[in-house]
């Protein structure tokens, strides 16, 4: 146990050594996670026609924390067990004396590494931009914003995850993972703030995982008005239930596998 | 014509392929669902706070929507998957292949797949626009320069797409750049008006996206005159033959991987 530590840091640097090979990739793939900003603008064009209670700096701060609360909780491990499934490498994986969702895990969180400072150097440009955007959000909530957003890819890993388990029995479950991936893209609070929603349908969503996945983290950096406690305590939930459906797939899923081109 | 015997053929052993992944073709009509529920939610968000997206009727948005949303499905079922096999081709050599064959290397490049998934996606637009037009009122004319319109706007779109794909050539791993470009042409779901100066601009002259959309739904609507038609088809013819001419210059550089 003592040496934990250690395999999971040369597991982190090994993938992060890898990830930095893509590093253009990674960029423009980034660089596609703009679309917040063209919201800001439309939204910021609305505040100017006195239509929200939002002011326009209101709106670039929140789009901002949008952009970065995406861009933290990006996941593509069902791509990989997909791909593991499909390429037969997953027999290989299996003989090594560690769970494979470890690797899937060290990948993310090496990449992470890559598209930090790629991150920095968008806010940057965004500081120069909108000086006006940028306000302290506190330490609190600051703290409490990345406790969200490291739940919410909890969340976002572990449902992926899933779907990449369900590749054993659909040899391609990746479309799967497009459904979470559009339902995300409208109803996290990436079109505007969770306010401006119809209450009826705020109402709905709060109960889904999704408005906690980007809104929360984006709120609470924001200085929006946002239900903390609740958020974290349905981030947690949906983390303890896609784990334990993880977990589950993967028992009665490794049965399934035909290790294809093996 | 042989060309066109050629895009059947292509098409036929695609459709084909892709029938092997039934599920996933059945998922793709949830998802098309899914997603232009969330696209008409997102317009109908600015209109429920009031804004109009710069001066557009409700049914007028959704024929930029719908217009918007038939670019995606062309991306989705023929650009996406072709340009993806530049990048790939490139890495393994296997583009000498292509270059070989006695066949224009561009239309192979650009033509050999078709993704079924998207058809779901391209059935969704086409109600949307129809939907659209209806409830604007179109008349016969202006039914017919939408349908051209959208045609330049679907060829703009792709000699846009195909000459951010030909950079890799150069560059190789570099695919994720035309995913940016899905992302830009997402933006053309509404209006360019709804969108402040800076991004106005960007969207007019730096990526043509106001083209795609914005443009020919307003000559549609007659909100441009009819001339305007021409400029549209202009840029679009003028964006293809450079992204042909970015290909066959690209390809001098091309080396050829473990051959």
């Amino acid at each position: 146990m003592r040496w934990l530590p250690q395999k999971a840091w040369a597991l982190i640097a090994v993938y992060f050594a890898y990830m930095l090979e893509y590093r253009g990739e990674i960029f423009f793939w980034m660089l596609s996670g703009i679309t917040p900003f063209f919201f800001m603008s439309a939204w910021t064009m609305a505040a100017g026609q006195g239509l929200t209670d939002y002011s326009a700096s209101d709106f670039a701060r929140y789009f901002f924390a949008v952009f970065i609360a995406r861009q933290l909780g990006i996941v593509w491990v069902h791509w990989n067990m997909s791909e593991d499934v499909r390429s037969g490498k997953l027999s290989f994986r299996l003989l090594q004396p560690l769970d494979p969702a470890w690797l899937y895990l060290a990948d993310h969180i090496g990449e992470r590494g890559v598209r930090l400072p790629l991150l920095v150097l968008v806010g940057l440009v965004f500081a120069l931009l909108y000086p006006q955007a940028l306000v302290w959000p506190g330490l609190e909530s600051l703290a409490l914003g990345l406790l969200a957003t490291a739940l919410a890819f909890g969340v976002n890993f572990s449902a992926s995850y899933v779907v990449g388990l369900l590749s054993l029995w659909l040899e391609d479950a990746t479309e799967i993972y497009n459904l979470w991936y559009v339902a995300i893209l409208f109803f996290s609070g990436m079109l505007a703030p969770l306010s401006l929603y119809p209450p009826a349908v705020e109402q709905i969503l709060l109960w889904t995982p999704f408005p906690h996945l980007v809104f929360l983290p984006a709120a609470l950096w924001s200085g929006l008005d946002v239900n903390a406690t609740r958020g974290l305590l349905s981030l947690l939930i949906w983390n303890l239930f896609f784990f334990t459906l993880g977990r589950l797939l993967w028992r009665l899923g490794r049965r399934h596998y035909s290790a294809m081109g093996a | 014509m042989r060309y066109l015997k050629l895009l059947t053929i292509f098409w036929q052993t695609s459709l084909a392929a892709r029938m092997e992944y039934r599920t996933a073709f059945l998922l793709a009509f949830l998802e098309a669902a899914l997603e232009a529920a969330g696209k008409l939610f997102g317009v109908y968000l600015f209109y429920s706070n009031g804004f109009d997206l710069g001066g557009w009727r409700w049914q007028e948005a959704l024929l930029v929507l719908g217009l918007a949303s038939l670019l995606d499905a062309f991306f989705i079922s023929v650009f996406n998957p072709n340009l993806r096999r530049i990048s790939e081709m490139v890495q393994n050599g296997t583009l000498d292949f292509v270059l070989l064959k006695p066949v224009d290397s561009q239309f192979w490049m650009s033509t050999q797949q078709f993704a079924a998934v998207g058809l779901p996606f391209l059935l969704v637009s086409l109600g949307l626009i129809v939907y659209a037009g209806v409830a604007s009122g179109l008349n016969a004319t202006s039914w017919l320069l939408l349908v051209l319109g959208a045609v330049a706007a679907l060829t703009l779109a792709y000699a846009v797409a195909f000459l951010f794909a030909t950079t890799s050539i150069w560059f190789v791993k570099i695919f994720n750049v035309v995913f940016f470009l899905n992302s830009i042409v997402w933006t053309g779901q509404y209006p360019v008006q709804a969108y402040s100066r800076f991004f106005k601009y960007f969207l007019t002259f730096v990526l043509p996206v106001y083209f795609m959309t914005t443009a020919p739904a307003e000559v549609a609507l007659g909100r441009l005159s009819f001339a305007w038609l021409f400029a549209v088809i202009g840029v679009s013819l003028g964006i293809l033959a450079l992204s042909s001419a970015f290909w066959r210059f690209a390809l001098r550089y091309y080396a050829s991987a473990s051959s």
